[in-house]
């Protein structure tokens, strides 16, 4: 099932920090938000989540760092079982031991409080949880930020293979567009509060039009390794 | 030359650094790359002087390293400055501290090395933007011509691209300037880029150290491969044609 | 969790012993003869000096500053609290009487403080900075500033003189308690509602709340779940400080409504530098304080396990 929004704007303190802007999502689509900080992806991206919660569709958001997603005073297991009701599941039905295998979630005991686990296992836990009942859509916000490169790396790999056999599309919202560039199929570049420029990641990579996806294009890597 | 040999720190019974030794040579760079937990940190405030080793003796030119007042750059450029005070204030306490004067000219060459327009310093940290903040922040480390400047994540808290344009402008003013350079990160990409010589920390123990072509080409560990890896596979590092 | 105890324990015994030394040494060096003091009481005239002498060595006041501090003690150990050394009466139950007419006094005061100050609090923040909120501050911070004595005689004056509805002084009846309950309730709501409201508002700011409404949980789960224990604890120090300040008997409103309590057994005992009930009011103020400080600590860890951990 597509996914559309249209006319998504946000305008804060008289400003226009979102400009109207509509987007289609087909399922299994992965898609990048890239842009610079203050480009308004974040706000593009919270904002389609509350549209299309509205219009009914199952979104999930994983959010940049777990200490944005889990209360400390709370066990690992009252997180997963609150997101179980919170979707309307009976608690215990999800599929934990499959999500945990494939984001490779071992050995952590549910009973611990967040600060318990690792801040990888922390945040893989977050994404897992967010797979629950298998969304429509997930958000990602710049999901490696707080991860230390080997796990983050792991963790990318992880999510581009799942969530196979199910529809679930993929929104990546990331400043890096190296981080965006292998793994999402289509990217929409911003900035000002705009989408500026849209289309295939090759082609955006390769001929960036506006001087946003230049920008952006030219720095994706530090340096580029000779062969 | 700044020379740490055997250096341990003990927290409790554990030891946060076991054993590091390093050099950096005059205007040179070394770049620290280890995962959290690894010791970067602690590694920083032992060379700063704001904690004793068990062992070890970290020096500048033979001498205890305090002679060289190694300036630091942080990671959060909002949690480095005093709010209330202006950046120029802020920006001017190692001189004042210090007791040194000032030569005519070198706040305003330093700003446009760092490309910092002069007004920009009257205001305060929460006015300007990050990535103006920390260059600030560099400007403060820099003021009072350190032969030795410590970086402790200096682009963590910046994005992509304003990563890059601050990496280059910390470059260009070390050409300047000539100070010893050991920047910690954990991007590889940036100690790749920019780093003379990279050094791996795992665990509190040098893991490897080699310099940063030969390491972007054929790291020898097992563990440093995948951190090259890591780094290919999140876009740091751009893969091998 | 059991070597937080025992630190705990450890910490109350050296809090005892050290405030028994003290006031021991404060009471023995205090201005004016003890012995002197102790006969007047007794006998509620002026004396000579035999029978000034007579008691001092009774009291065991002319030996040493230890001696007579161990001569004391050492039953105190036993749980024995001894004599009074004015009325000769042994001090155990005369401090239970008073302690009788505190405690339910105290706990009275504090339930009405809690009844106001939660539900005040509560519609405060659901518009912070709205006029509900910022004349529930200024009404707290009025609160806080009027002494207690004061507002105990307005409402004498306003509910047992002028409307002649409540009884104004004395303990006899349970309707006696009423106002001074009130008087002691409303100082502990001034302070709970400041502390309710801001523990409130530091709970809603907790940075994982965006994102639990995100996921999709209800409001009300969030408010239960997430910013209610949050902001528990904040309000349960403040809670146990309450407790254990009534519980010590607040004199000025006893005097005011002419209440035997605690603090009128404390004060009358000064006076008359009867070392024993004095010394008996302390330790168990003392006392009192270790068991709220321990009840206190017990809550925190178990809602929040990181308080008190090494490396949280």
């Amino acid at each position: 099932m597509t996914l559309s929004v249209t006319g998504l704007s946000e305008i804060r303190a008289g400003r226009t920090i979102l400009h109207p802007t509509s987007l289609e999502i087909e399922p299994r689509g992965r898609i990048g938000l890239v842009g610079s900080s203050g480009s308004g992806k974040s706000t593009l991206g919270h904002a389609l989540i509350d549209d299309l919660r509205a219009q009914g569709c199952s979104v999930a958001h994983v959010p940049q760092s777990p200490d944005e997603a889990l209360d400390p005073l709370r066990s690992m297991a009252f997180h997963w079982r609150e997101a179980e009701v919170a979707l309307g599941l009976v608690p215990g039905s999800a599929d934990q031991a499959g999500l945990f295998r494939a984001l490779r979630i071992e050995g952590g005991d549910l009973r611990k409080r967040p600060w318990g686990w690792s801040r990888g296992m922390q945040q893989r836990f977050v994404i897992a949880m967010a797979l629950i009942g298998s969304p429509d859509l997930i958000v990602l916000d710049e999901p490696t930020s707080a991860l230390d490169p080997i796990v983050a790396a792991a963790t990318m790999d992880l999510l581009s293979g799942f969530p196979d056999g199910k529809d679930t599309a993929m929104i990546l919202i990331t400043h890096d567009l190296g981080l965006a560039a292998r793994r999402v199929a289509r990217l929409l570049v911003m900035q000002a509060g705009r989408v500026v420029e849209e289309g295939r990641t090759a082609d955006i990579l390769d001929r960036p039009q506006t001087s946003a996806a230049r920008a952006l294009s030219a720095h994706r890597n530090w340096i580029a390794l000779p062969c | 030359m700044l020379t740490v040999t055997d250096l341990v720190v003990k927290r409790g019974a554990r030891a946060t650094l076991d054993g590091i030794s390093l050099s950096v040579p005059a205007a040179g760079t070394l770049a620290v790359v280890g995962e959290s937990g690894a010791g970067k940190s602690t590694l920083i405030a032992a060379i700063l002087g704001l904690l004793k080793p068990a062992t070890g003796v970290i020096t500048w030119n033979g001498a205890p390293v305090r002679a060289a007042r190694p300036a630091l750059v942080m990671q959060e450029p909002r949690a480095a400055f005093n709010p209330a005070l202006s950046l120029r204030r802020s920006v001017m306490e190692p001189i004042a501290a210090q007791g040194i004067t000032l030569a005519e000219g070198r706040l305003e060459r330093l700003c446009a090395g760092l490309e910092l327009p002069l007004d920009l310093l009257d205001r305060r940290p929460a006015q300007v933007s990050i990535g103006q903040a920390q260059r600030a922040g560099i400007l403060r480390a820099l003021i009072a011509a350190p032969p030795l400047v410590l970086f402790d994540e200096p682009l963590s808290a910046l994005d992509a691209v304003t990563q890059k344009h601050t990496a280059r402008l910390i470059a260009e003013v070390q050409a300047e300037e000539g100070f010893a350079a050991l920047i910690v990160t954990h991007d590889l990409g940036y100690a790749v880029a920019h780093g003379d010589r990279i050094m791996v920390l795992k665990d509190g123990q040098v893991e490897e150290t080699a310099d940063a072509q030969t390491f972007a080409l054929s790291p020898r560990s097992p563990y440093c491969r995948a951190l090259r890896d890591a780094a290919i596979s999140l876009g740091a590092l751009g893969a091998a044609a | 969790m059991i070597t937080a105890i025992g630190g705990v324990l450890l910490r109350a015994v050296v809090v005892l012993s050290g405030t028994a030394i003290l006031t021991f040494a404060l009471l023995w060096h205090a201005p004016g003869d003890p012995a002197q003091a102790i006969a007047m009481a007794r006998f509620d005239a002026l004396l000579s000096d035999d029978v000034i002498d007579q008691v001092r060595q009774e009291v065991g006041l002319n030996t040493g500053f230890w001696q007579a501090f161990w001569a004391w003690l050492g039953p105190l150990l036993r749980l024995d609290f001894g004599y009074s050394a004015v009325t000769g009466r042994p001090v155990w139950p005369d401090l239970w009487a008073a302690m009788t007419y505190t405690f339910p006094l105290a706990l009275a005061g504090l339930a009405i403080g809690l009844a106001l100050s939660l539900p005040l609090a509560i519609l405060a923040t659901k518009r912070p900075g709205g006029l509900l909120d910022r004349a529930a501050v200024a009404i707290a911070s009025l609160g806080a500033a009027i002494p207690a004595y004061w507002l105990g005689l307005l409402l004498i004056l306003l509910f047992a003189v002028q409307l002649g509805l409540l009884p104004a002084m004395g303990a006899r009846t349970p309707a006696h308690a009423i106002l001074p309950a009130v008087t002691l309730g409303l100082g502990v709501a001034a302070s709970l509602t400041r502390i309710i409201r801001s523990g409130i508002l530091e709970a809603r700011g907790q940075p994982f709340l965006p994102a639990l409404r995100r996921r999709g949980v209800a409001g009300q789960a969030v408010a239960r779940d997430h910013v209610a224990p949050h902001a528990a604890i904040p309000v349960v120090t403040l809670f146990g400080l309450e407790l254990a300040f009534l519980l010590e008997g607040a004199v000025l409103v006893e005097v005011i409504f002419g209440r035997p309590g605690l603090g009128t057994f404390l004060v009358t005992a000064i006076t008359a530098r009867d070392f024993p009930h004095v010394q008996a009011v302390v330790v168990l103020t003392a006392l009192v304080f270790v068991l709220v400080n321990l009840a206190t600590d017990i809550f925190y860890r178990v809602i929040d396990p990181r308080i008190g951990a090494e490396d949280a």
